[in-house]
């Protein structure tokens, strides 16, 4: 069947099998392959996007579902002239990524976190919201000191 | 920056850029027109005779199903290391695909190749795979096959028992452990018969080792085959070793002549990757009245699964070489009996032996603290090795180190009082406390690698390096080596790495070895570079070299300065003008013997009375990786590292049962630590720069697995009174071992002397923890999921 999925501003149409997943179609038929798939029942998070806003498992929905809907992957990330966001360059600040391969997962729950919450957030409800995603290369050190630097209003910096 | 100031400055990593925005290539975002897409049929058994294999002759969608009789390029099994003075028998290696037995589940026997992944996976429901069922071997002690054998001896050992004033022994027990890299395994291969060479992309820790691997199993000249490593997401020693369904991928690719990708996914990885330790012992250490050791006798039992793969006997040898420790030890007797089991083979994972030997050797001093009543650290003390080079009772030469500085500062950064169970009364009713201290010492470095630098226009630097990343942040760290070696801004120097077409030769990416072997190489090619073009400035203007200086401006003599850049220029106007243009370019290959890292960690515990849960409070890593090139990724590796360490404390254990099935088979049964998990870590450095390299560098990429698992478990010991419990330390573990009372002196037997077999109530209980744990909603749905996923993908 055929769908029309909108991706960072882009509309994107093609057929899809019903049992194609929302992340293969993101990577191999958008051809958007910063999204990355780790786990494929819907633990490690590496393939969080957001769908109208929202944080989701681009591994646990199928393309078919987002037909009509608005997703953000981690190429839409960066500003329209192509500078880093604040919180993409905390990443590299912090030293928040190594091999890279749950990075982008991180940054759309981060993103989605720090936008909900008005960027006022603490250490707490940064590492409870980031519990969904696994890392296994930083010890997650990097990544709550990333997101922490760019809260606007840290409630605690222990 | 340039100059001298660049070692040991916390540059940030110039390949973020590219994550951050999405543009990354790692294996499975590339993909050949006409590539057909490879899926594996597997066996369902853990030991089994394999009688007749039946493919429907109309399957459809499934271009080809090949067994190990239609793949004609695959002329060897894999080739297996022999670790010095060890016996091996190389008849046990792996084969590529099943040759008519299976040994453990999950090993491939057919590949299906079909235009995509999900017709693949559909292609393997259709093969019949008949199977005539054997009793599978699980336990260590039960198997009298030994593939690989190693022992050690020094000194009057007997003697040194005989006149001992205390006898102390232990029993200890490592699980297997899943490496677990973000990104699974895969590869990509298609054959230019034109040229007859097969270009193979990798998600591999290095190009060298998987090329000498691929070479000996298709019985190809070395030429012949290229391996291209794209970005890689993580590997702690999962990728060292190319996967037999690699193989099996390059063999189908030279049969059919076309293309052929294999992605793995997270089922297949755990399941069918190699997997770490799984390794017990028995250990008895002789000690004087004042608690010096006289000597140690170690039996190790290692399980190797169904077959060797190329380096699946290296850990073991690795963990009975480092057995004495940090320790002074005069006489000691070693023995490795590697045997096979029904389970998928283990090799290197972080540490790959040397948290193994921390493990059992500060456990064994702990219970000698207990037994002889002097205080542990004083016991320490007294016996660390304080000498180098030293040679231990097993064969090494320690190059370097200052163990008590690590242990004084790892102490002082836990704040508390050093004594023996000093806190061990908790303050919240109903828990108890303990502290842990370790010291580890581990192999680093060795053996070769090469770097070629060159001159380019305009003043900067191409420098290849046969040292390959995967996270580690090798591209800035060897880029400060070489603009500090050549005095120019660090931002000149660009590296290339992971092409054996396009980067020299080298050994690899593992056992903490990439800046001591691969940065000292960089490091003397920048220094032959350097010497090349000071000859060429003096023969410029009529100079002695000895009299041309070089500085951040480049080079002087007498009167004039030559730029980097003026330097090119002169390369580039005699290729112009028709001469030998001379291009400016150094190759180094920099081959030394092992050096160490060391440390020393000191972890403080809390038991949760009424539910055994563990909590760590505290752990504070001090780490002697000698210089340190950027403490920013050190402090990365160090984490990491004594995160993952903390994950084998915990939660991670590969479970089998009673039929060699693997229980924890996704990740809501193998369990990682998250971010809500993570207890407070203090780190703290020590430098001893190694004596054997130009840079006086060792290494830090193990360093967090080595000391983290040593000191929890010593401080949860220390929390139970002395009774030894098996990692994971689980609640209900622990609330057994609560009940059961803190041991006598000796301290008793372990609660779980083997790593199985464990109680269905086990695995529930680490199911429902995650899940309450972790609180994600989604995840109950991904539970239901799960198989969905994975008949769905493409």
């Amino acid at each position: 069947m055929k769908i029309s999925v909108t991706i960072n501003g882009t509309v994107y149409e093609d057929e899809v099998e019903a049992r194609t997943l929302l992340s293969d179609f993101i990577r191999h038929q958008a051809g958007l392959t910063g999204t990355h798939v780790g786990c494929e029942h819907g633990v490690c998070g590496a393939c969080t996007v957001q769908l109208d806003g929202e944080p989701i498992r681009s591994c646990l929905m199928l393309a078919v579902q987002a037909h009509g809907r608005s997703l953000r992957t981690v190429e839409g990330l960066a500003g329209s002239d192509g500078a880093l966001s604040p919180l993409q360059r905390a990443f590299t600040e912090q030293h928040a990524l190594q091999c890279g391969f749950c990075t982008a997962g991180f940054l759309m729950a981060a993103e989605a976190l720090l936008r909900a919450r008005g960027g006022a957030v603490s250490e707490a409800e940064v590492r409870e919201a980031l519990a969904g995603n696994l890392c296994r290369c930083t010890g997650y050190e990097g990544i709550v000191a990333a997101v922490l630097s760019v809260a606007e209003a840290p409630l605690d910096a222990g | 920056m340039s100059g001298s100031g660049l070692i040991g400055a916390p540059l940030t990593r110039r390949e973020d850029d590219r994550i951050l925005r999405g543009e990354t290539r790692y294996l499975d975002d590339i993909t050949p027109s006409g590539a057909l897409h490879a899926a594996f049929v597997r066996s369902p058994h853990a030991h089994a005779a394999i009688t007749a294999v039946r493919v429907p002759a109309d399957a459809a969608g499934v271009v080809a199903v090949l067994t190990a009789a239609d793949l004609p390029a695959v002329a060897a099994r894999y080739p297996v290391m022999e670790p010095r003075d060890s016996e091996v028998r190389a008849g046990e290696a792996h084969p590529v695909l099943a040759e008519g037995e299976v040994r453990y589940a999950g090993q491939p026997v057919a590949i299906v190749l079909a235009p995509s992944r999900a017709l693949a996976e559909d292609g393997v429901e259709l093969v019949d795979v008949e199977y005539e069922v054997r009793e599978p071997v699980l336990a260590v002690r039960d198997s009298d096959l030994v593939m690989m054998g190693w022992s050690a001896r020094r000194g009057d050992v007997a003697a040194a028992f005989a006149a001992a004033a205390h006898v102390v022994s232990g029993s200890y027990a490592l699980p297997r452990l899943i490496a677990a890299p973000m990104e699974a395994r895969g590869a990509i291969a298609e054959h230019d018969a034109a040229a007859d060479v097969l270009t193979v992309w990798c998600s591999a820790q290095d190009t060298h080792r998987p090329l000498a691997q691929l070479a000996h199993i298709l019985a190809r000249p070395e030429h012949s085959v290229r391996v291209i490593v794209p970005d890689v997401g993580g590997a702690f020693g999962s990728k060292g070793v190319v996967a037999p369904e690699v193989a099996a991928v390059a063999a189908a690719a030279l049969a059919l002549g076309v293309p052929v990708k294999w992605t793995e996914d997270r089922l297949e990885n755990l399941v069918g990757a190699y997997q770490g330790r799984g390794i017990e012992g028995d250990l008895e250490l002789a000690l004087d009245p004042e608690g010096r050791m006289l000597g140690l006798r170690a039996r190790l039992w290692a399980d190797l699964g169904g077959y060797l793969l190329t380096t699946t006997t290296v850990p073991p040898h690795t963990a009975g070489t480092l057995i004495t420790g940090c320790y002074d030890i005069p006489a000691a007797e070693v023995q490795v009996r590697g045997v096979r089991t029904h389970r998928v083979p283990t090799g290197p994972y972080r540490g790959a032996g040397r948290p193994d030997a921390a493990y059992m050797i500060e456990s064994l001093v702990d219970a000698a603290a207990r037994a002889t009543g002097i205080d542990r650290v004083t016991l320490r003390r007294r016996n660390l090795i304080r000498r180098f080079p030293y040679r231990t009772a097993t064969g090494l030469e320690y190059d370097s180190g200052d163990f008590e500085r690590c242990l004084d500062l790892a102490l002082g950064l836990t704040g508390a009082p050093a004594g023996p169970r000093a806190d061990t009364a908790g303050p919240a009713a109903g828990a108890v406390r303990g502290r842990g201290v370790a010291v580890f010492i581990e192999r680093a470095g060795g053996a070769w690698e090469t770097a070629e630098i060159a001159l380019t226009p305009g003043g900067r630097f191409r420098v290849s390096s046969s040292s390959s990343p995967h996270g580690q942040g090798h591209d800035i760290t060897f880029a400060q080596i070489a603009a500090d070696r050549l005095r120019v801004p660090v931002d000149a120097v660009a590296l290339r790495f992971g092409d054996s077409a396009l980067t020299p030769a080298g050994v690899g990416t593992f056992g903490s070895r990439s800046v001591a072997q691969g940065g000292s190489a960089v490091a003397l090619a920048a220094d032959e570079l350097v010497a090349r073009a000071r000859e060429r400035v003096a023969s410029l203007t009529g100079c002695d070299p000895a009299a041309v200086g070089h500085g951040a401006e480049g080079f002087s003599a007498g009167e004039r300065t030559l730029s980097w850049a003026a330097l090119a220029e002169t390369v580039a106007e005699a290729a112009g003008a028709g001469g030998d243009p001379e291009p400016l370019e150094a190759t180094a290959r920099f081959q030394s013997a092992n050096v160490f890292s060391s440390g020393a960690y000191v972890a403080n515990v809390s038991i949760d009375g009424a539910t055994g849960e563990l909590s760590v409070e505290r752990l504070a890593a001090v780490d002697d990786a000698g210089t340190v090139i950027n403490p920013l990724l050190v402090h990365g590796q160090v984490l990491g590292g004594a995160v993952q360490a903390l994950g084998e404390c915990l939660t991670e254990e590969a479970i089998y049962d009673d039929a060699g099935q693997l229980r924890t088979g996704s990740f809501l049964d193998y369990s990682l630590l998250t971010a809500a998990e993570i207890p407070p870590i203090i780190t703290g450095e020590v430098q001893t720069p190694s004596p054997l390299n130009p840079l006086g560098a060792k290494g830090a990429g193990e360093a967090g697995a080595v000391g983290t698992l040593a000191a929890v478990a010593n401080a949860v010991t220390d929390a139970l009174g002395g009774r030894v419990v098996a990692p994971p330390f689980t609640a209900e573990k622990l609330w057994r071992a609560l009940g059961e009372g803190p041991a006598g002196s000796p301290p008793g037997p372990p609660v779980e002397t083997t790593a199985l077999p464990h109680t269905p109530s086990a695995a529930t209980a680490r199911r429902v923890r995650v899940l309450v744990r972790r609180g994600a909603p989604a995840l109950a749905l991904g539970l239901a999921l799960g198989a969905l996923a994975a008949r769905g993908r493409r």
